[in-house]
């Protein structure tokens, strides 16, 4: 994975740096020794590291704005990052750059059922929001898989789903106001608890940014009430074509499930190894979860069986009990686990419509074939969101390779169907390349411009998103200003 | 992840066994949401996560230990809270057991902190020892402020302020059921619990005599081993270890027995890993038999109690006392029991809390309360807040380190859950809920 | 100019070298006011995909909205952040076009819970100021593949570029709806009870409260019959202290006062000029009674505040720094030139939103002024 290459003249003032970003945070608060940066030198995507120059772990707006203005004043990158569990390398630094950590702003500044909003600051983890409104029965409902840990700044930078996004919306849908810091230090506020733009939607503008364009470091949220229950029902079908039509009969039935995952045969066989829920061995498994009172969601699902049944399913499990509703989900989340102690596996993120996924899912299986490496598939069916998971060998050479090209080549193939290349994880390091798959020269361009409007310097992540050489010329003027 | 570790060092039994785990590490960071250092200082360094890469780092590079690797590395608790959230099976565990090992090899610690270290490990595992140093900080505990290294000064005020005479119950000896014998089981008696707390064993003898079980006290068992092998301290721990391994191993080959209880769960998760620890020794096999047959106090009367309260013969109305169980690191997560204590309390009658974030560590662990006291003093703050939070009557715990850690930040008596249910089974009231200094908990009688 | 398409709108667009005062049906005539040559998209028509299965419709901008409506009811489906119908509020004639919906982000009282026409957004294909065919999104839900300019153009009327073709995420039509109503809340009291009523696990789909003499506060439910009835009973019940509540079960009816309130019918016959404010349901409560003017209509749950006041008054300055935005929605050209129809910007925010114009529209070509 191609990373531009350090600016020098930062390098070589690392001494002043560090003793700049040290006059305006506490001791603890600034890393520089070779020996600790190291930890901050990659995220989830442990395969590409580089450790960088500084890391800074500032507890507060106005510490994170005193670290961008001299950021800014001496011409360093900063990547900004939350809890590092990025799978796109969103938060890869390179030598020359310091890395922002927002883990210490991690309070809750204000509930406010009245209005149902929470103002948190970034830090926070994801289901430390819905922690903090638990008990008045309410939640934030984007859950990323990882929303035991990754943070709310994370989740804003990459514009993070989850299993409940088809019903709830992803994080866009969720956010209504930040509290932004921009490079030159700038602090500014957008939205609020109120609804809507009141003139352009930078606020939407800025989620999914991927940290390019300022640093958020509060957020308000959108909190909803539970709902007075949920159920699951399990369906196993012996092909993915039946089980990708069954998804659109109980989607045109006018029923809004608040999940639909699907699991194919490698990832049903690997998760009962591990988990032993109780899954039939069949070619395609799905869930579909359903909210409301008992009584709604007894006729939800009963509307959603008989669906079922008239693409003669091989299973079909009605959950009556939470405990049999646990029973259910428990596979589906040890799945990523269970591949874990398998393997190593590289997990992908591309976006299809729903209705091409039987073919999608013969073309990968083609492809694992000419690879020689193994496919599982995870998909969001409600919303068209793929997680085919490669399985490789990290320690035998040339297999990372291997496997990213045929990542790659699963990617292109979503694009091609009129899909794109990621769904919730962002582009990061990872998918940068592919962009000009499903982006011409001027859609790029005109991208990287409005990131010339937030950032002139280019200096909050440079190397992300972007192909290295559609940057490259804006980069350049960083380390020219110099 | 990948790691790059030679041939020629993977020779090496315990780099081979720390390779396997660095694999499983796939660095997705989940354990960084409940590691309680990270939650305190919000640095990647002190997470799990960070120190997995640290350790990594350290050991395929045969680096000598730096001083900030060294710090990050202390600061880990080993609660394991981290081995209970991680999805991909991390034994963490004995992969820092590793690292401490590493450390203490082939770091040179300050002065201080080396004698502090040995000070230590000449004195906790060795009750009479203990005693001794318990008085010194009785007699010396007013002059706390005078003490210039923040540890000492931690050492000084946790001392108790009563120190319990030596209880007999502890000598090696056989105790005879009190109900038709279903079981035989030893006791362990430790080493530190039993000069700060003599009631705990008291009362674990008395339930499982009186419900059926015969209990020996081995001669010759003494110290898990559990505080010197966290520092790092091998041949030390390796060496009580070995003691206990031996003595318990007699008591199994000769009049056999069922379980070997462990009512510390520090301690017990430390047993449970003998067969681990020895895997490359000759005491190999009965280190596993050991192994096989430790168990918690809860994990055998969860077998033993009745299951109907109405059968228990006491005139406590417990159903009116509000127990907060606190669940210890080393029990729920090092020991993954996390219902049976809490099922117990139920069954025996009394209302049962938790308190909030219960898998974050109470700041106790083993000796870190000592060599840590910054962090330590925080993680009681939250802990004893969630507890308060919750106004109980009694608060319960499986583990003497968390007892005197929470016993020291609140004014609600805390007691072991074995004591309770020792109370509800027929025995005298636990002493802690009349202790000067302590909220008396109104106990409801039944008329 | 009525390019027919994308290719003779970017030339138009390209060659320009005046003002284009953008429109497509004509009927949300809202900004500050534009003197330019009108270039309408009303010749950009056509549905180019609808895949009911897959929830998704993509369209040319230029397609009246009725169409899009039409071929959806086939199929069961709807928009569902359900756009405003300006044309009696603003006595214009003519046939809102898609695109107009978008570049207005125009949406109606079922925004509080199924969220605003940005939010159902999936791609759009438009042309800058200079001319140049771009794209961004696509046709799927999860997509954050670069940079979200999708909700950039929305509701960016027509300043940024001119959009031609638009994909959005549908949802089915529920299949019956009810309207609770709670009667004689004065102000405060409404907020309440609406808070309360979109705080409960009953997926209220709309709340809204018309002061006045007879104050009535309005909650749809939606859904299957049974479903619905069951909400509203509970709903009943969950607010049964705030006073006398009647319920509206025929579906009919109860989307007639949702229209209704959705064109804010009760002021398409009141003189002077109209606002939209928006601030968080709380502080509406304390607004609304400060505004200095008794006609008014609060919609998402005390988040919307319509009102109308004498021609010319400035009624932002009494919002008094509470957050939030009002914008003018009707008043005569004078006005509306001299009063900003768009809520004034933070400075940096300004600064940012100036930047954005000149990168996509460097002539200042495209409705220039009109936002800011």
């Amino acid at each position: 994975m191609e990373m531009p290459a350090p600016n020098t003249a930062v390098l070589s003032k690392k001494a002043k740096i560090v003793e700049r970003l040290q006059s305006v945070l506490p001791k603890d608060a600034v890393i520089y020794d070779e020996a600790e940066t190291r930890a901050y030198e990659c995220d989830g995507l442990s395969a590409y590291r580089c450790p960088p120059l500084a890391a800074v772990l500032p507890s507060s707006t106005e510490e994170v704005s005193a670290v961008l203005k001299i950021c800014h004043k001496e011409g360093v990158p900063v990547v900004p990052r939350g809890s590092g569990t990025s799978l796109a390398g969103g938060a890869l630094p390179t030598a020359d750059s310091i890395i922002l950590g927002v883990a210490r702003l991690n309070d809750v500044i204000e509930t406010d059922y009245d209005n149902r909003v929470i103002k948190v600051q970034t830090g926070r983890t994801n289901l430390s929001v819905t922690g903090a409104v638990e008990e008045e029965d309410f939640f934030y409902a984007p859950d990323p898989s990882s929303q035991l840990a990754c943070a709310i700044a994370g989740n804003i930078a990459m514009n993070s789903g989850g299993a409940h996004c088809l019903k709830y919306g992803v994080t866009t849908n969720n956010l209504l106001g930040v509290t932004l810091v921009m490079m030159d230090g700038t602090i500014t506020e957008l939205g609020g608890a109120h609804l809507d733009a009141g003139g352009l939607d930078l606020l939407g503008l800025i989620c999914g940014s991927e940290g390019q364009l300022g640093v958020v470091t509060e957020a308000t949220l959108r909190i909803l009430r539970k709902p007075e229950g949920a159920r699951p029902v399990l369906m196993g079908f012996d092909n993915n074509e039946v089980a990708g039509a069954c998804v659109a009969d109980i989607i045109k039935a006018g029923v809004l499930p608040v999940a639909i995952e699907f699991m194919d045969r490698p990832c049903i066989e690997a998760t009962e190894a591990f988990a032993q829920a109780g899954y039939p061995m069949c070619e395609a498994l799905l869930i579909v979860e359903v909210e409301g009172s008992d009584a709604e969601i007894d006729e939800q699902l009963g509307l959603i069986m008989q669906i079922a049944r008239k693409h003669n399913p091989v299973e079909l499990r009605e959950s009556k009990s939470s405990d049999e509703s646990a029973k259910i989900w428990l596979g589906r989340k040890s799945a990523f686990g269970a591949m874990g102690q398998i393997n190593d596996y590289m997990c992908l993120d591309g976006t299809i419509p729903v209705s091409s996924l039987p073919h999608v899912l013969k073309r990968i299986s083609e492809m694992s074939k000419e690879y020689g490496l193994d496919v599982a598939n995870v998909f969001h069916a409600g919303d068209g969101n793929m997680h085919p998971l490669i399985l490789f060998d990290a320690n035998k050479p040339g297999d990372l390779e291997l496997c990213e090209a045929l990542g790659a080549d699963i990617l292109r193939l979503c694009v091609e169907v009129g899909g794109c290349l990621t769904g919730e994880h962002g582009v990061g390091i990872e998918k940068r390349d592919l962009m000009v798959d499903q982006f011409a020269a001027d859609d790029l361009e005109n991208q990287m411009a409005v990131k010339d409007v937030f950032d002139p310097t280019w200096l909050l992540n440079p190397s992300k998103v972007f192909p290295l050489a559609s940057s490259e010329s804006r980069r350049a003027l960083a380390i020219a200003a110099e | 992840m990948q790691t790059t570790f030679t041939p020629e060092q993977l020779t090496d039994p315990g780099i081979k066994r720390s390779n396997e785990i660095l694999r499983t590490c796939v660095h997705c960071g989940f354990c960084t949401a409940t590691c309680p250092t990270y939650q305190v200082l919000g640095d990647e360094l002190d997470s799990p996560r960070g120190r997995i890469y640290l350790i990594k780092d350290m050991l395929e590079n045969e680096r000598v230990p730096d001083e900030k690797t060294v710090k990050h590395i202390d600061r880990c608790l080993s609660c394991l809270a981290c081995m209970t959230t991680c999805p991909s099976g991390v034994h963490y565990m004995h992969l820092v057991d590793h690292a401490r090992e590493y450390i203490e090899e082939n770091y040179k610690r300050s002065f201080s902190d080396r004698a502090l270290r040995w000070i230590l490990a000449q004195i906790l595992p060795y009750p009479m020892r203990f005693r001794v140093a318990l008085l010194g900080a009785k007699i010396g505990r007013p002059f706390a402020f005078l003490m210039p290294d923040a540890r000492l000064k931690a050492m000084l005020e946790m001392a108790p302020k009563t120190i319990p005479p030596v209880s007999r119950n502890d000598d090696p000896q056989t105790f005879a059921p009190k109900a038709p014998k279903k079981m035989r089981v030893a006791l362990m008696t430790g080493c530190a619990q039993k000069a700060l707390n003599t009631d705990i064993n008291d009362a674990t003898i008395r339930i499982l005599r009186r419900l059926g079980a015969e209990v020996v006290v081995a001669e010759g068992a003494g110290c898990c081993g559990a505080l010197t092998h966290h520092m790092g301290k091998t041949h030390e721990s390796h060496a009580t270890a070995a003691k206990n391994i031996k003595a318990w191993h007699a008591e199994i080959e000769g009049e056999g027995l069922d379980a070997i209880v462990i009512n510390t769960s520090g301690c017990g998760t430390t047993v449970k890993d003998y067969g681990h620890m020895f895997r490359n020794e000759p005491l190999a096999k009965e280190a596993a038999a050991v192994s096989a047959i430790a168990k918690d106090i809860s994990e055998v009367l969860i077998d033993l109690l009745p299951k109907d309260a109405s059968e228990l013969t006491t005139d406590v109305k417990r159903g009116d006392m509000t127990i907060a169980y606190h669940a210890a690191c080393s029990l729920q997560h090092g020991q993954q029991i996390k219902t049976y204590p809490k099922d117990l309390l139920k069954r025996a009658g009394f209302k049962v809390v938790e308190p909030a974030d219960s898998h974050l560590c109470c700041g106790s662990a083993g000796t870190y309360n000592l060599m840590q006291p910054v962090i330590s003093k925080q993680l009681k703050q939250r802990k004893v807040e969630t507890l308060e939070a919750k106004n109980p009557d009694i608060i319960a715990a499986g583990n003497i380190g968390c007892m005197m850690q929470i016993g020291g930040g609140t004014d609600i008596p805390i007691v072991h859950t074995v004591e309770l249910l020792d109370w509800a089974t027929g025995g005298p009231q636990p002493p802690a809920l009349t202790v000067e200094g302590k909220r008396t908990p109104e106990v409801p009688i039944l008329r | 100019m009525t390019p027919k398409t994308e290719a003779e709108l970017a030339d138009a667009i390209a060659s320009a070298k005046t003002p284009l005062r953008i429109i497509g049906g004509g009927t949300r005539p809202i900004g500050n006011p534009v003197a330019g040559e009108v270039l309408s998209t009303s010749a950009l028509t056509g549905i180019e995909l609808y895949e009911p299965g897959a929830l998704t419709i993509v369209a040319k901008s230029g397609t009246p909205l009725s169409k899009i409506e039409t071929a959806l009811s086939k199929e069961n489906q709807r928009l569902a952040f359900e756009p405003m119908d300006h044309r009696a509020l603003l006595g214009t004639t003519g046939d809102p076009t898609i695109g107009g919906v978008v570049a207005g982000n125009i949406s109606g009282p079922r925004r509080v819970q199924a969220g605003a026409c940005r939010d159902h957004m999936l791609g759009v294909r438009f042309v800058d100021g200079t001319g140049t065919v771009l794209k961004n999104g696509g046709r799927v839900m999860k997509n954050v593949t670069g940079y979200d300019l999708v909700k950039l153009l929305t509701g960016s009327y027509g300043t940024l570029g001119v959009m031609s073709e638009v994909a959005l995420k549908v949802l089915p039509k529920t299949d019956t709806q009810a309207t609770v109503m709670i009667h004689g809340l004065p102000i405060a009291r409404a907020v309440k009870a609406m808070s309360a009523a979109l705080g409960s696990p009953y997926e209220v789909s709309a709340a809204a409260h018309m002061p006045g003499d007879s104050p009535v506060t309005m909650l749809r439910v939606e859904g299957f019959e049974k479903s619905v009835a069951y909400r509203c009973d509970q709903l009943k019940d969950t607010l049964a202290e705030f006073g006398e509540i009647t319920v509206e079960t025929d579906p009919a009816k109860s989307a007639k006062i949702w229209s209704a309130s959705r064109d804010v019918a009760g002021f398409h016959n009141a003189e002077g000029d109209v606002w939209r404010i928006s601030v968080k349901p709380t502080d509406g409560a304390h607004l609304a009674g400060k505004l200095g003017t008794d006609t008014f209509f609060m919609d998402w749950g005390g988040g919307l505040i319509w009102a109308v006041v004498p021609a010319g008054t400035d009624l932002r300055a009494k919002m008094n720094g509470t957050p939030g935005h009002a914008t003018l929605i009707r008043a005569d050209e004078a006005t509306r030139a001299k009063l900003d129809v768009f809520h004034p910007e933070l400075a940096p925010i300004a600064k940012v939103s100036a930047g954005l114009r000149a990168k996509f529209d460097p002539k200042g070509i495209l409705n220039p002024g009109l936002m800011a």
